[in-house]
């Protein structure tokens, strides 16, 4: 039982981080049609910048950091919206998806060339401290990382169900057409929500850092095609139900981790997306039609 | 001369990633675009593996074999996306391709962890050559037969395929299945030049390697995807010199092309670059001469209600 | 009086397929126009180049004398006064009525305003009021089709395009809903409806347009037109 619990709680503060890029490939793709697939790397650039920031302010530790990854990955997502996802808006998915994989291509590679392609220690921005929680024992940093990851989910919620641009994002998801003729700009409400969840990632990025202190060029690839299938299990329909997939997904591998094996742990999300996705081609909640 | 044994790899890897795009294309033919390439490749390439190094089986009916595993695999990938719009069939290759990568990971019998090892080397640039002109030759006659226009008709809009008596379940299965045999095919020959299967190789993003080639040369014409291949291989080595710059020139140039060309290199349009660059476009092989009726061309598939419903309109 | 809306030579291609050829129609402030078509006539076409959702291969759209539509974007055509009524309404079904309203007024920053223009829609349309909480997509044809029409109105337009508003509902709804464009134009509204019901659109309308593949064959007023013997064969005899 205090396995399960142990388990249970690693899962969550992982499944945190897979809800945050899950739900930026989310707000991409449901607004602008566009699998983002650079997502995973503006992620990633967030995290070096956050460290770089870190660096430079001496004693600034870890709001240096989260302001420097914000700063990072919303210019880098910037820069990509502007100059690759923007003039490809309304074409064929598919089109879209292979430029922007370009982009992540040049990204990791560019970041590689910075760095090196291995993994480099990250800043711990937190003191290394130890939480009894009942059964259940959780480092400072990965309640932070619990703790940030969840702050922005909820403001992600509410921006979309409560603010009135979030309402246009809505409006954009379902009928496109509609909303442009109802006053909106599409064009301008899809660049927001662009730069918000690079903004998102880029934030989270610098809690996952802190949080296995170490960064890697790739750090993109596995991370960001699991947030992809979160989002596909889920529909893109419901912002929350991304969010869950999110949770439960981390939860799920930290349990198979815990009792079955660890080398399984990352064959699990793609058979639930099999699983799902042939019972249910438009994942668990619905997604907009494409 | 310079050094061949620089260009022979080159040559090889060329060859074969042309016939596993035009495999490629000839699924996509009917609209399913599978994402999947590098599992059904690394199966033919297992199945060859195994025939060869544990059965002593010797290396054409080897060949043949990792062909027809590939082929059901494709098949089996078919039946499960039948129903599936389309995005979420790319999805669910992409899905089943990881989890055969992770499969192939834990099953110990063909190595898992440690790869598969022990094949024995028979490829050359010469079987390369002969599996890609036979990729080419299968693809080229498939376009022009009344089963590639009707996996045409189907990709362009199932419902009115369906409509005109063609099934499009049995179309796409086809496709798949044809599709893939191709791909498996060149798995095992490149199984017998690398000697070694990884269960890396099989994963999702050695896949969408052959689909950045489909989409950069362009699935319109068959044209394409030999030259996304040829490009795209050739391109990294000649970088070379550029060392460690030359992935970011090469990821420039997949996002410059998309934005340039967002259907890829070759069209079908009479302007379009094919013209200008190979001065020819490839059409399929056999054009039925005049017009050309929906009922030619799909009656033989399935003698069903839906041609004599349009005989009686 | 000058027109409102003035349209001339607009031809609108799909790929190579022409679907509208060489139109020119207006309409005068205060009006009430309809188009009649069969489906695939081009008047769907029309609707939609004039909200800026489609561009045309060549022609001219001026609204108010002098402004060009077809310089402008979708929201930019949406605040100079044209509001859509779309065919089959096309409602944000994931949505509240309440918050389809709000969207029809997106870019009114004055929220007092917006506001006091859903108040009066759902005094007009009390049926809405009980329902404003409840997703659009539950509520039966006939209310979708009066939400449509209120989030067009919360805008406060100068012209209201209405896409075959009776397309899909029962005929005593079909009966209301034109009674309601006519309603809307006594406000002074302008209304340039398109339409297949010819015998009920040709009652409320001032001026008629026939359209057939994409080319106006007939223009005049509404009483003239319900007279000639083409439109009767066509759209007011027995067949169908």
């Amino acid at each position: 039982m205090d396995l399960f619990l142990q388990q249970l709680s690693n899962g969550l503060v992982i499944g945190s981080t897979y809800a945050v890029v899950a739900v930026g490939f989310a707000l991409a793709f449901t607004v602008l049609r566009v699998i983002q697939f650079a997502h995973p790397d503006v992620f990633m650039i967030g995290m070096f910048t956050g460290m770089v920031a870190a660096g430079f302010v001496p004693g600034g530790g870890l709001a240096v950091a989260l302001l420097g990854g914000a700063v990072g990955s919303t210019a880098i997502g910037a820069i990509i919206e502007r100059t690759v996802v923007a003039p490809l808006r309304g074409r064929d998915v598919l089109t879209t998806l292979i430029a922007t994989l370009g982009v992540s291509v040049i990204l990791q590679n560019g970041m590689a060339v910075i760095v090196g392609p291995d993994p480099i220690p990250y800043p711990r921005l937190l003191p290394a401290r130890f939480y009894e929680i009942g059964p259940v024992l959780l480092t400072l940093r990965q309640m932070f990382c619990l703790g940030l990851c969840a702050l922005l989910l909820v403001l992600a919620s509410l921006y979309v169900r409560r603010t009135h641009i979030g309402r246009a994002t809505r409006a954009i998801a379902e009928r496109p057409d509609v909303a442009a003729a109802f006053g909106v700009d599409v064009r301008r409400v899809c660049q927001i929500t662009f730069w918000l969840a690079s903004t998102m990632a880029g934030l989270a990025a610098v809690a996952v850092g802190s949080l296995y202190g170490s960064a890697s060029a790739f750090v993109g690839l596995l991370y960001g095609l699991k947030a992809f299938i979160c989002m596909l299990v889920a529909g893109n329909r419901y912002f929350e139900a991304v969010i869950a997939v999110g949770l439960a997904l981390g939860v799920l591998e930290a349990l198979v981790t815990g009792y079955v094996s660890s080398s399984l742990r990352d064959a699990v999300a793609f058979f639930v997306l099999i699983g799902v996705l042939y019972l249910r081609p438009n994942g668990l909640f619905g997604s907009y039609a494409t | 001369m310079p050094n061949l044994a620089f260009f022979e790899p080159i040559l090889i890897f060329t060859l074969l990633n042309v016939a596993m795009t035009i495999g490629l294309y000839v699924t996509a033919l009917s609209g399913q675009l599978s994402m999947a390439t590098a599992a059904i490749a690394g199966v033919g390439g297992y199945a060859s593996g195994i025939l060869t190094v544990k059965f002593g089986v010797p290396f054409l009916p080897a060949v043949a074999a990792g062909a027809f595993m590939g082929g059901a695999l494709g098949c089996i990938l078919a039946l499960l996306t039948l129903k599936m719009r389309d995005f979420i069939l790319k999805l669910t290759t992409l899905a089943a391709g990881e989890a055969l990568s992770v499969l192939a990971f834990n099953w110990d019998y063909i190595g898992g962890a440690n790869s598969f090892t022990g094949l024995e080397p028979h490829t050359g640039v010469f079987t390369c050559l002969v599996v890609a002109l036979l990729a080419f030759y299968v693809a080229w006659r498939f376009d022009g037969s009344r089963l590639g226009y009707a996996a045409r008709a189907v990709r362009d809009d199932p419902l009115a395929a369906a409509s005109m008596g063609v099934s499009v379940a049995q179309v796409r299965i086809i496709t798949f299945t044809l599709g893939s045999a191709l791909i498996g095919m060149a798995g095992a020959v490149q199984a017998h030049y690398l000697l070694v299967i990884t269960p890396s190789q099989l994963g999702f993003f050695v896949s969408l390697n052959y689909v950045i080639f489909l989409l950069f040369g362009g699935l319109q014409t068959l044209a394409g995807p030999i030259l996304g291949a040829v490009v795209l291989t050739a391109l990294p080595e000649a970088l070379r010199f550029a060392n460690e710059y030359r992935l970011i020139v090469y990821g420039l140039i997949i996002v410059g092309v998309m934005l340039w060309r967002p259907d890829g290199l070759l069209t079908r349009t009479p302007l379009g670059v094919a013209r200008r660059i190979l001065g020819f476009t490839l059409r399929p092989a056999r054009l039925p001469k005049g017009a050309l009726r929906a009922e030619d061309v799909l009656s033989p598939i399935l003698p069903g209600d839906g041609v004599a419903m349009t005989k009686r309109n | 009086m000058s027109a409102l809306l003035k349209i001339e030579g607009l031809a609108v291609s799909y790929g190579s397929v022409p679907a509208v050829d060489g139109v020119s129609l207006e309409i005068e402030p205060g009006e009430l126009r309809v188009i009649l078509g069969a489906n695939g006539a081009g008047k769907t076409t029309i609707i939609k180049t004039i909200m800026g959702l489609l561009k045309p291969r060549s022609g001219t759209i001026r609204f108010d004398g002098e402004s060009d539509l077809l310089r402008l974007r979708p929201h930019q055509i949406h605040q100079l006064g044209i509001a859509w009524v779309p065919e089959a309404r096309q409602l944000w079904n994931t949505m509240t009525v309440l918050d389809n309203l709000r969207m029809g007024a997106f870019e009114v920053r004055d929220k007092a305003m917006v506001e006091r223009r859903i108040g009066e829609m759902f005094e007009r349309f009390p049926r809405l009021a009980e329902r404003r909480h409840q997703l659009a997509g539950s509520l039966s044809g006939g209310e979708q089709q009066m939400v449509a029409i209120a989030r067009a109105l919360v805008s406060n337009p100068r012209l209201l395009l209405m896409d075959e508003p009776s397309l899909g509902l029962a005929p005593i709804v079909v009966r209301d809903v034109f009674a309601l464009a006519q309603e809307i134009n006594t406000m002074g509204i302008a209304v340039l409806m398109v339409e297949q019901n010819a015998r009920q659109s040709l009652k409320v309308a001032h001026f008629a347009y026939l359209l057939e593949l994409g080319r106006v064959v007939e223009a005049g007023p509404a009483a003239e037109i319900a007279g000639k013997k083409s439109v009767q064969d066509v759209f007011l005899g027995g067949s169908a």
